[in-house]
């Protein structure tokens, strides 16, 4: 009897389990049932007088809520803008919540049309952007308006800024920290081993042998992390064919994938496989542990990423590593761009909502993120730059990956580009999929090709995904 | 007789009309878990088939009516239909080796004992139960973490015992990648999987098996039946409706599986050996925001349920017609 009992128990949390699993998608909309047509335009817009001191026209004594990504850079940069608001706007408040699931916990907000004021859409968890294009603010305005120093926000940024978040004809994002992409190695290692860094592809399968003779391997990857090597394998070919092929891949062209110059990069990449230059596991490994084997027992000597390992790493960096990044290497030496361009986007993408009841106080906090202040102590707590330039002394704050972030970006100058659709279309998880059995070498570079390029033409021909034209 | 002194507790002799009271209680423990289940399951089940028939992205309250568009998509996407075929795998394999492997152990811990005396298990069964029940003490999320460390190439326990086996075998598993081979990612999901439910199930066989009459075994012994003998000719059939449950349960599990694949291989694993379903739902709701065709999926996902259980029942009635007569 009492078995019975027991197993009628587990069947109920068996059944419980899998309706969760279905009714996941659904929960948004019953949120909205309980919402009841409060839906109505942008009804909830409260805004007060514009003036030099409030471009916005943010209310008097208003409250804004901001709902930010707690990720590797925690929330507590937008606290420090929010106090900076608090202090200009007397009166006002600043909510500042932290969020790992943007997705799950903003959709019910969204389809019943009470959305926050100010949101960084950013995490494995994150809304794509277009996805909600259509409840978007235009932040165009924003970069137009002078900071709080009385300069015109858009004359103290990088260059990129407003391509980045471009949606169709209109600003919607606003990519908050500078994001540099190229690899990444220890200094001090190198020196001792008398190595010189990379510039060219052959000098990779130079390395590669010479590390190996020191029982090394070139570079290690982890399951969920091997895409960054596709980001590297794009990072070249564009450099190789310019805006061509950055184009071609950006809005999945067919046959983009086979562009001489990707298929040129894929070549020297599959190289590296075949010579066993890469440490064999990596699609069994958890990136993280990955990275360590690279950071921390130095079994492998480069790895390609983005400027973000720094502060991933922090914990599990070697004494004395010296991180330190130099660009994405070139295939040959009549490349369209130089060595020195750089893959270099801006990431955290901050958005507004139409509907949000304070937009405009959203902006305001955007703007205050956007002043020497706070940019200069982001850069300085968490070891990267903002969009901001000139807030990175030379020191780099003590850190040799700060330094050579600023040397990449000032080397590049105008020469920066970034690669968006794998973000906009979430075609990543696809994506790992051939890189993983490419880089343990069960997969060639003809099969891999075949395999994205069977990626990008399913969102390519799938009319139920809105696409974006980049330009 | 308790009644006599309630007249609303009158008999309901000839009373076709119901009392108040009666009505109150009818509609307190039928009507309220009614309402609970038209609400909360049956709602909710309508609500998914309804967007699964729409565009619906998830962050607006519009939507279009598309018809059976999603379910073309899905059926026509190979990657769904490997998330698919490796759901039909695991609730094949899954169900099984559990379910032999329980058994086995089960009718050793209780009547695979020694021949003399009274029917009884080995020697310190109760310790064995105690060991193998443990793992279905740990949550599933955790199981999964640990396996996937244990798996790890470098540094993980299996490869590390395993590279010291002597002979040269060692060699071979030198770095390598348990939850990263093709042609190994499944099965050694499965196995985490198992062992995770073995104990559990062992349990639950033990229980069936303590209510078989011992009559039943002595009968069979004096008959000269053996170990074997006794257990395919005894035991099997009087636990018979245990084990249909047990089949059913591990089935749903493994139909779903979300837990231990996003723990094990968070991204299908090699050549999307390990996706599953839910897994391919997640990514399509909220990495690509496409909830109708999430829906979809769920409702495919739903149906397969339901087709195992009832084949199950249907293999069952099948057998267990035979050996009723």
């Amino acid at each position: 009897m009492a078995q019975s009992n027991f197993a009628v128990n587990r069947r109920t949390v068996l059944r419980a389990a899998l309706a969760a699993g279905i009714t996941l998608p659904i929960s948004g909309a019953l949120a909205s049932c309980a919402g009841g047509g409060s839906s109505g335009g942008s009804g909830g817009q409260s805004t007060g007088k514009t003036s030099a001191n409030n471009p916005f026209g943010m209310a008097d004594k208003s409250s804004v809520d901001a709902v930010i990504f707690n990720g590797g850079y925690g929330v507590d940069y937008v606290t420090f803008a929010g106090k900076i608001v608090e202090k200009n706007h007397a009166g006002s408040t600043v909510k500042v919540s932290p969020s790992t699931q943007i997705s799950q916990q903003l959709q019910p907000r969204f389809v019943s049309g009470n959305p926050p004021d100010l949101i960084d859409d950013s995490g494995a968890q994150s809304i794509g952007v277009n996805t909600i294009a259509s409840q978007l603010e235009d932040l165009a305005p924003v970069l137009e308006a002078n900071n709080l120093e009385g300069t015109k926000i858009a004359d103290t940024l990088y260059p990129g800024v407003k391509e980045r978040g471009m949606v169709g004809d209109k600003m919607l994002v606003l990519n908050y920290v500078m994001t540099i992409y190229g690899l990444w190695y220890s200094a001090s290692l190198f020196e001792a081993n008398g190595w010189q860094p990379p510039k060219t592809w052959d000098d990779l399968i130079d390395l590669g042998a010479k590390a190996k003779s020191k029982g090394k391997y070139l570079f290690c990857w982890g399951k969920e992390a091997a895409t960054y090597y596709q980001t590297m394998v794009m990072d070249s070919a564009i450099k190789e064919g310019g805006d061509e092929v950055r184009l071609a891949l950006e809005n999945l062209k067919p046959g983009c994938w086979s562009l001489p110059a990707v298929q040129g990069v894929l070549k020297k990449m599959e190289q590296i496989v075949k010579a066993g230059y890469m440490k064999p596991g990596g699609a069994g490994t958890q990136f993280t542990a990955a990275q360590a084997q690279w950071s921390k027992d130095q079994a492998a000597i480069l790895y390609p990423s983005g400027s973000w390992i720094e502060n991933e790493m922090k914990s599990q960096t070697k004494a004395g590593f010296k991180m330190t990044g130099i660009p994405d290497p070139t295939l040959t030496s009549s490349s369209k761009m130089p060595f020195e361009a750089l893959n270099a986007a801006p990431g955290e993408q901050f958005i507004v909502p139409t509907k949000a009841k304070n937009g405009a106080g959203g902006k305001e906090v955007l703007r205050a993120m956007l002043s020497k202040d706070a940019a200069t102590n982001f850069a300085k707590t968490k070891l990267a730059p903002t969009i901001v330039k000139g807030t990175v002394p030379s020191d780099g704050f003590g850190s040799t990956a700060l330094q050579s972030q600023i040397k990449m970006l000032d080397a590049a100058g105008e020469k920066v580009f970034n690669i968006r659709f794998v973000d906009l279309y979430g075609t990543n998880p696809d994506m790992l999929v051939p890189w993983n059995s490419f880089l343990s070498g069960q997969l060639d570079a003809a099969g891999l090709t075949k395999a994205l390029q069977g990626i990008t033409d399913k969102v390519a021909k799938d009319s139920s995904v809105k696409k974006v034209d980049i330009k | 007789m308790p009644s006599a002194g309630t007249p609303t507790a009158a008999p309901r002799r000839g009373g076709r009309r119901m009392r108040p009271s009666r009505l109150l209680f009818v509609l307190i423990t039928v009507g309220l878990p009614m309402v609970l289940y038209l609400g909360l399951v049956i709602w909710p089940f309508l609500q998914a088939i309804y967007y699964s028939l729409t565009n619906w992205g998830g962050f607006s309250s519009s939507m279009d009516f598309i018809g059976l568009d999603n379910y073309k998509a899905i059926f026509s996407d190979d990657v769904f239909m490997k998330a698919l075929r490796n759901n039909v795998i695991l609730a094949i394999l899954v169900p099984l080796v559990t379910v032999v492997l329980s058994f086995v152990l089960a009718t050793m811990v209780t009547v695979g004992g020694s021949t003399t005396g009274a029917v009884r298990g080995l020697k310190g069964s109760s310790i064995y139960r105690v060991v193998s029940f443990f793992p279905y003490t740990i949550p599933a999320i955790v199981i999964g973490l640990i396996w996937a460390q244990m798996y790890d190439p470098s540094k993980g326990i299996v490869n590390g015992l395993l590279t010291h086996l002597p002979f040269g075998l060692g060699d071979r598993f030198n770095s390598f990648a348990w939850l990263g081979e093709t042609a190994t990612a499944m099965p050694a999901s499965i196995f985490v999987i198992v062992w995770g439910f073995v104990g559990f199930y062992m349990v639950l066989f033990v229980a069936a098996i303590k209510g078989i009459p011992a009559e039943l075994y002595d009968a069979a012994r004096i008959d000269g039946a053996g170990r074997l003998r006794t257990m395919f000719s005894v035991t099997l059939p009087m636990i018979r409706e245990t084990v249909q449950t047990a089949y059913i349960y591990l089935g749903v599990l493994a139909l779903d599986a979300f837990v231990y694949m996003a723990a094990l291989n968070p991204t299908g694993g090699p050549d999307n050996s390990t996706l599953v379903m839910s897994q391919d739902l997640f990514k399509t709701a909220f990495s690509q925001g496409q909830y109708g065709r999430a829906s979809a999926m769920g409702v495919v996902l739903a149906a397969v349920t339901l087709l195992f259980a009832a084949l199950v029942f249907g293999v069952n009635r099948l057998l267990g017609g035979k050996s009723d007569k």
